[in-house]
């Protein structure tokens, strides 16, 4: 196999897991999500070595990954903005304010900007309907948002 | 103000630690339950009328008493924190809010029907509220409340966070179990039912968090007191609203099940519709509830009240819709999602909701046929009721809905070739 | 026994049988994508749903385990608008391609369209489209022409041995495909074509060679090893096409290997010898049956040695035994097929599904007719050798036989340096007759093709012989 890029946190995290659950499949969420957390992305390579680290067949981690919309497979820039644009977010102006980001970063949804910063993704209901329209920055929420609050939130992003 | 259960605590920034919740009472009906023998925890439940706030409804105490008491292989309780209906968002609060609410909920579900190990699912994008989780799961452990001995009592049971990934039918009971398995989010083939061989083949209960912070108040008042607050014979307690949309003051509201109208809901409650628009549509449960008229919100909002009215209450999100919108717009959005979210595994579903989407994409962009109308129905009709699980109820019903209550509407895009709003 | 009722006949039924299973037990017709008694119940194309008294939607008969007093209708109207509203959607992304597809004429599909289906589509959007795919030496994917049910990949998880094909992505875009588009590693992919229930995996072998409805099924036992597979051989125009299992619930199930289902290659081979052959100045030199038979009944003489391959009925085992007995006084006769299998023993699994060790039909007929394994003994004047198409020719004669070696039966120009004269025999498409597998089941088999060439039965060459 390939050389190891997950790292030590990695695979201790995995032992740290192990316990709550009677099948290694069990594992295979939670692990991708740790793989994620040290590359953004998740690319067939460490695919296979999270396959190997909580010993289940390869192809069943292809199956798994690409059923579920969190996980990368590609490149995704330092911030991950995700715009909720289902019913909810849509009633009160999502897809104005997805516009306002693709224009803003001159890219589309799904897309990344050429430094690398942002990538746009329009996303399904994040459950946060009731303070709409919601977009998922990286791990956080930002919620009540117009253009203006938006601009706000992105022009204090480090 | 009625009174509150599950709100008791929301927007309070103090209430979440283990310490706030202890002094307010909280773990007492734990204790309660402790000295109880199982059978007799259930018997409260079913006295209280406590119906799933999942979305289907189905009373909590009868589904813990299909456990059968004995088992070979391990038993376990799932708690269900998947939230992805669209509209909906109140398990978001009572995890922020009160945890441990949920979590008390959970030990005594899991003493009731035997369970070692119980699993709080939680959608994946919430990541805060997973770490929330964490944090009263630990202090739950510190406390003895979790772990080898709970209180002294001998009642061993570990309580587990197992984040999601992005998928709605991951809400879908067994989606949600294959999930948890670390496999993809489909549905299973039913029977078996997962009180029988649910989760890692073990007989498996899976409850709405809602549901589950309902419980230590029973516990504590008595299934009979819970069983009152509702104003009908057959679901008990309050129940929290999710109100979005065109409304003044969207937000979250607990009321006693029945005791409000979907009106009063609106215009008492929630300041009426913003701008003064008028109101155009509800969708009162969640983006599968089928969509109803300003006219006919004069329903009290409960589960049996809102499928006699031909919708249904679902997980309560209530959408709000003015007059500023494009029926054929709206239908088009959710019926997007239900193509994004169908798994794909059964013929309807996976052809069927893509299909819709298709058809009501053109109408909106004013290539509609007059026969599309005809269409939809019919594809909704051939998807409703055939499906391998509820996911195609949920993509039919609201197309059929919108179809023949803004016929017009949809008359209007396909003759003038384009949204007449637009 | 609990009874059901199905279209108000009543049937018995083992608790946990499902309503498909009475029904297939009973020649009821439901039809049937995704469902397959091999395979793990998923319920996932819909097309089996049926209507049952007091449940009020329609149940899939695959899942639903039949109860007591039970009442279930398979014909009624709603059962038949569900089942066209089904074909619908399985096809209105499916191309339609039935001309150029070689699974038309006996693709489930193709046959339910006509069954159950509408003749038009409603469907005026764009069709999904996928790229078709290479996996492997056997098997071509055309994702296009898939209907997601699935078979293929429980074959492979649950029959096959491997977890290789995998569903990807989800809703309308999930792509049945192998991971990363690698080729299949079973060796059992041949089943892949039989079970999926439209053309999208289909043979590579038999693409574009040949419309199903042209080709005559005759029924036949694979000769690849000792398990004995039922099989029918498809044939036209005296020419194999293929092969493929004949379903025996003691015996294959519904499967056949790849090593079996491709043992048809010899058959047609340019090199065979199919006419009598006499090797003269070095090289063999075609004869006439006279001829050939005289000068071998000259070569063959003094002490002889008598090989009878394993892959030899065990009728023409019996009248080799008795050929020897009556017209090579002495003769020492032995049983050849397989390095290393010399006795029944020898034959073990090759894996845990189909394949033995022994690759031959009928070692374990040689030995109940009492025929011991050549152990390479002995010297001898001269040797004869009978041989289906199949067994491993032992390569080191000329060490114990002095004289000539006469070859009855299937040889090539490329394996017979050392003989004197070739009789052209039969393969095992061109006659009848029974061998016995390793569990002892004595199983017979009918010819399919003419004899290729100038090739003639045992009987022939002994009648001619005396």
């Amino acid at each position: 196999m390939a050389k190891k890029q997950l790292s030590e946190d990695f695979y201790k995290g995995i032992e740290k897991l192990k316990p709550r659950y009677p099948t290694n499949q069990a594992l295979l969420l939670p692990a991708l999500h740790l793989a994620q957390k040290e590359y953004g992305w998740i690319s067939s390579e460490l695919m296979d070595e999270v396959a190997a680290a909580i010993d289940i067949p390869p192809p069943v981690v292809r199956e798994v990954i690409t059923f579920y919309t969190m996980y990368n497979l590609k490149p995704v820039g330092k911030y991950h903005m995700q715009v909720c644009t289902n019913i909810s977010c849509a009633l009160m102006g999502a897809e104005d304010l997805l516009h306002h980001c693709e224009k803003k970063f001159a890219i589309e949804a799904g897309e990344t900007t050429r430094d690398g910063r942002f990538t746009i993704t329009e996303v399904e209901c994040l459950g946060a309907c009731g303070t709409a329209p919601c977009v998922q920055i990286n791990d956080d929420y930002h919620e009540n948002l117009n253009k203006e609050r938006l601009d706000k939130v992105l022009a204090e992003l480090p | 103000m009625s009174e509150l259960i599950v709100s008791k605590f929301f927007y309070n920034k103090e209430a979440a630690p283990l310490e706030y919740y202890r002094k307010h009472g909280g773990y007492e009906a734990l204790k309660k339950a402790l000295s109880m023998k199982p059978e007799d925890i259930i018997a409260e439940v079913k006295k209280s009328n406590l119906r799933g706030r999942g979305g289907a409804g189905f009373p909590t105490g009868m589904k813990w008493g299909f456990i059968p008491k004995e088992s070979k292989v391990p038993k376990y309780l799932v708690c269900n924190a998947d939230e992805s209906e669209p509209g909906t968002f109140k398990d978001r609060a009572i995890i922020t809010y009160s945890p441990h609410m949920m979590i008390e909920g959970m030990i005594i579900g899991s003493l009731a029907i035997g369970a070692e190990t119980s699993y709080i699912y939680i959608r994946g994008e919430y990541v805060r509220e997973a770490e929330y989780l964490e944090k009263a799961l630990e202090e739950a452990y510190d406390a003895g409340l979790l772990g080898k001995n709970i209180l002294g009592s001998g009642f061993k049971h570990n309580m587990y966070v197992h984040r999601g990934a992005g998928a709605y039918i991951c809400g879908e009971e067994t989606g949600l179990l294959n999930s948890l398995e670390g496999k993809r989010g489909e549905p299973r083939v039913k029977p078996p039912f997962p009180a029988i061989k649910g989760a890692f083949g073990g007989p498996t209960i899976v409850n709405n968090v809602e549901t589950l912070a309902n419980i230590p108040a029973i516990l504590n008042k008595g299934g009979e007191w819970f069983a009152k607050l509702g104003k009908l014979p057959n679901s008990g307690g309050t129940r929290l609203y999710c109100v979005s949309g065109h409304v003044n003051k969207p937000g979250l509201y607990e009321f006693p099940c029945a005791s409000v109208t979907l009106r009063e809901l609106i215009y008492d409650h929630c300041g009426g519709i913003r701008n003064n628009r008028k109101l155009k549509a509800v969708i009162p449960g969640g983006s599968s509830a089928p969509v109803l008229l300003p006219h006919e919100i004069d329903i009290p909002l409960d589960i049996d009240p809102m499928a006699k009215a031909g919708s249904m209450l679902g997980s309560a999100g209530v959408i709000v819709i003015d007059d500023t919108w494009c029926a054929v717009k709206a239908i088009k959005r959710i019926t997007h999602f239900y193509a994004h979210e169908s798994c794909g595994q059964c013929t309807p579903c996976r052809e069927g909701c893509r299909w819709m989407e298709d058809v009501l994409h053109r109408i909106e962009d004013g290539h509609g046929k007059a026969s599309d109308m005809d269409l939809l129905l019919n594809v909704a009709d051939n998807i409703n009721g055939k499906t391998l699980c509820a996911l195609g109820d949920a993509a039919a019903g609201p197309v059929m809905s919108f179809v023949k209550k803004f016929r017009q509407e949809f008359e209007d895009h396909i003759k003038g070739g384009k949204c007449p709003s637009a | 026994m609990p009874k059901c009722i199905i279209d108000g006949k009543e049937y018995e039924f083992k608790p946990g049988e499902t309503i498909i299973q009475v029904a297939d037990r009973n020649n009821i017709d439901i039809p049937r994508f995704c469902y397959h008694p091999a395979l793990t119940v998923v319920a996932q194309c819909r097309m089996c749903a049926v209507e049952v008294e007091k449940m009020p939607k329609m149940q899939t008969a695959c899942s639903t385990p039949a109860a007591d007093g039970m009442v279930v209708h398979t014909a009624s109207e709603k059962v038949k608008s569900m089942r066209a509203s089904v074909m619908e959607f399985t096809l209105i992304n499916h191309p339609l391609d039935c001309p150029i597809c070689d699974e038309a004429g006996e693709c489930t599909l193709q046959d339910y369209s006509y069954g159950y289906g509408a003749p038009d589509s409603r469907y005026e959007e764009e069709r999904r489209t996928f790229i078709d795919l290479d996996m492997g030496p056997v098997i071509k994917k055309n994702m296009n022409r898939c209907i997601h049910c699935t078979r293929c990949i429980r074959f492979c998880d649950e029959v096959g041995g491997f977890r290789e094909m995998v569903a990807l992505k989800r809703g309308n875009w999930t792509e049945i495909t192998t991971v990363d588009g690698k080729p299949l590693e079973t060796e059992y992919a041949g089943n892949l074509a039989d079970i999926c229930p439209t053309g999208s995996l289909t043979l590579k072998d038999f693409r574009f060679k040949k419309r199903s409805w042209f080709l005559t099924r005759a029924k036949s036992i694979c000769e690849g090893c000792s398990q004995g597979c039922n099989i029918e051989v498809h044939h036209e125009n005296n020419t194999v096409f293929r092969l493929t299992p004949r379903e025996n619930m003691d015996i294959n199930k519904w499967w056949l290997c790849d090593e079996g289902r491709f043992n048809i290659k010899y058959i047609h081979s340019p090199t065979r010898v199919v006419e009598p052959a006499v090797r003269q100045d070095k090289t063999l030199t075609l004869s006439d049956w006279y001829s050939a038979v005289a000068e071998a009944k000259e070569k063959v003489h003094g002490k002889t040695l008598v090989l009878v391959a394993t892959d030899l009925t065990l009728e023409e085992m019996k009248a080799i035994q008795e050929f020897a007995s009556s017209k090579l006084n002495g003769a020492a006769i032995y049983h050849f097929g397989t390095e290393g299998h010399t006795k029944a023993s020898d034959d073990k699994p090759e894996d845990n599904i189909l394949r033995r060790t022994n690759k031959t039909s009928n070692l374990h007929g040689a030995e109940k007719l009492g025929l011991k394994g050549w152990d390479g003994q002995g010297k001898f004047d001269s040797a004869i050798v009978f041989r289906g198409g199949r067994a491993q020719l032992p390569t080191d004669l000329n060490k114990y036989v002095s004289g000539s070696i006469v070859g009855v039966g299937v040889f090539h120009e490329e394996t017979v340096d050392g003989y004197s004269v070739i009789l052209p025999g039969l393969s095992y498409v061109e006659k009848s007759g029974t061998v016995v597998n390793w569990q002892g089941k004595e199983q017979k088999f009918r010819k399919a093709l003419e004899p290729i060439g100038q090739s003639r039965s045992l009987v022939d060459v002994f009648a001619l012989w005396s």
